[in-house]
């Protein structure tokens, strides 16, 4: 049965989107990459779903600011193994523009193990979506 | 009722409006400001676009062996804004239209551009310095002229004794 359920897992992630204090750029091209049919993520099988319960690929946006470090961190907690973490936008990755501010605890990958980083200001969503390619990629490896 | 049935038809036909991007290929806009690609040969190390850059990507240094300067610029830092490309004298520094920017974590320190400007020695007293770029004497100079070649190939202090003689 287990056996069954990680061959099926393999071909519908599901994603979830958590904004460490991002501007929304990113976001914004998130839910472009999800909602509008032109890019349409649910050809590869994903689907964001709204429970952190329910999570396979965790996408996260933002610098991780300093009001919101400990939320994102039990968010994460809240994830269950296996899930595979994308970075998307130079904030979480390096804390682009946002870099040594005093409200910034960033880089994200000093508290969370990132696997993809999918960097831009914001990403194009067809650069999203190689990002998400290469999380499926690493998640059927996970299961 | 015509021009609905007139809509109705048009799509019927267009087919899907989805981009086959990740099965097939896509578009790209004209003047998409992608990652950044350096040219070394026209650098003049002037330092602007490391004064200008937004997210800090850019550095420009000697490198141990003070054999030429080394210029790095990290991808993961750069916000695509392209105020290096405006403000680059040479224009050097160029914004490509390549938008693949995934990578996987253990690249993320890899991924970078990088170039190197090897010093050339002044021709009168052989002091390191950096190369002139023929770039830089097209935007200076209406007419590259002999004299002016000549003076290319010395350092800024032999280039001063040269015009005061």
């Amino acid at each position: 049965m287990t056996k069954l359920l990680s061959k099926i897992a393999k071909r519908s992630p599901w994603l979830y989107r958590i904004n460490a204090g991002s501007c929304n750029g990113c976001d914004v091209e998130l839910a472009t990459t999800a909602c509008i049919p032109r890019y349409d993520v649910e050809r590869l099988g994903c689907k964001y779903c709204g429970s952190p319960k329910h999570a396979d690929i965790v996408l996260i946006t933002g610098p991780l600011t300093a009001r919101v470090r400990e939320k994102v961190l039990r968010l994460y907690e809240e994830i269950p193994d296996p899930k595979v973490t994308v970075a998307i936008g130079v904030c979480p990755i390096s804390g682009g523009v946002f870099r040594d501010s005093y409200a910034i605890t960033g880089p994200i990958d000093n508290y969370i193990p990132v696997d993809v980083n999918v960097p831009g200001c914001p990403p194009r969503p067809q650069a999203i979506i190689d990002g998400i390619i290469e999380a499926i990629k690493i998640w059927e490896t996970r299961l | 009722m015509a021009s609905f049935l007139k809509i109705a038809l048009r799509n019927l036909f267009k087919g899907p409006t989805t981009d086959p991007y990740p099965f097939g290929e896509t578009f790209v806009p004209k003047g998409l400001r992608g990652k950044a690609k350096y040219n070394a040969a026209a650098c003049i190390a002037c330092r602007m676009c490391e004064y200008v850059c937004a997210g800090g990507a850019i550095q420009i240094r000697e490198v141990a062996d003070k054999s030429g300067l080394e210029f790095i610029l990290w991808h993961n830092t750069c916000t695509f804004c392209g105020l290096c490309e405006y403000y680059c004298p040479t224009k050097a520094i160029r914004l490509t239209e390549d938008y693949h920017t995934a990578h996987r974590q253990e690249d993320k320190y890899r991924y970078v551009e990088k170039g190197f400007i090897k010093y050339v020695n002044c021709a009168e007293c052989g002091t390191p310095m950096v190369p002139i770029s023929p770039e830089l004497l097209q935007r200076a100079y209406r007419q590259v002229n002999r004299e002016i070649e000549r003076l290319r190939h010395l350092c800024p202090k032999c280039r001063q004794k040269r015009a005061l003689r």
